[in-house]
């Protein structure tokens, strides 16, 4: 995996469930996504991202949950974002 | 004329915060996180940043709003603001600042767009890592913003002083806890509505 732009996020993870799925799969030796630096480097921000994103696509709504899937896959499609 | 039924009397985002207080609740303290507790850029610094991006992503209600708490932060310096707005490279602000928010506008063009040579010259000027990285988080955040209030065109005055005394209010309390009431639409003019 190529090293991000900013070693010291990716060196300091704080102790969070996105903390724990990257040591796992460090150990088994494969590659994971490194959003989840991103997420363990901050979690007194990103947290709130979470929640965000879990009441958003999970809670309570008239769409579904595959359909709430949709639109955020073409919508990254649509910014070319490959994760 | 917004997209969606809105609780009438909320300008910008607090319609869509009354409207959907589920999502409202951690969008309200990503914000608190990013803006306003304590953090090596101060509070000033990252509101100018939301600010400017909010700018480029012709966001009234939002450019205004940020652009009110930051002139609070900085002392009621509105010029500055303003000159952040239409050439930051020409505004009196630290180096280090002009590097992120040269990145901020990298990240509203696109993520991609930040090179290696951004986070150096950043670097170079005195940036850390967190402060980089919060730069991207309140770029990315505000481009999510700034789409949500104007992709259901939300009501937002005109009227500046309304923008400022409620940035004076955010800018003590921050962007949680916040007493939020409907604004009798007779106080707040919307001035210019050809420009909705």
């Amino acid at each position: 995996m190529k090293p991000m732009f900013l070693p010291e996020v990716e060196a300091n993870p704080k102790p969070s469930f996105q903390a724990d799925t990257i040591r796992m799969l460090q150990a088994k030796g494969e590659e994971y996504p490194q959003i989840l630096h991103l997420f363990a480097y901050q979690p007194e921000a990103t947290a709130h991202l979470t929640r965000f994103t879990r009441e958003l696509m999970r809670g309570a709504a008239p769409l579904t949950e595959g359909f709430r899937e949709l639109i955020a896959a073409r919508t990254s499609a649509g910014n070319h974002c490959l994760f | 004329m917004a997209h969606i039924t809105l609780p009438e009397g909320f300008p910008g985002i607090s319609s869509l915060m009354a409207y959907r207080p589920e999502t409202a609740k951690p969008l309200n303290e990503l914000a608190h996180a990013l803006l306003h507790l304590p953090s090596t850029l101060t509070p000033g610094e990252r509101e100018l940043i939301a600010t400017y991006v909010s700018s480029l992503n012709d966001c009234y209600y939002c450019q205004n709003i940020h652009g009110a708490i930051a002139a609070h932060h900085l002392h009621g310096n509105e010029k500055l603001v303003l000159e952040v707005k239409q050439n930051y490279l020409a505004a009196a602000i630290s180096d280090k600042l002009k590097a992120l928010l040269a990145i901020a506008g990298k990240v509203w063009k696109g993520g991609k767009q930040v090179t290696r040579e951004d986070i150096e010259r950043a670097r170079e000027r005195g940036a850390s890592d967190l402060e980089i990285h919060d730069t991207v988080l309140i770029a990315a955040a505000f481009c999510m913003y700034n789409r949500y209030v104007d992709g259901l065109a939300t009501w937002q005055p005109r009227n500046q002083d309304f923008y400022r005394s409620r940035g004076a209010v955010v800018g003590e309390k921050g962007h949680v806890n916040l007493k939020r009431e409907p604004v009798a639409v007779s106080d707040v003019p919307e001035n210019d509505a050809a420009a909705r």
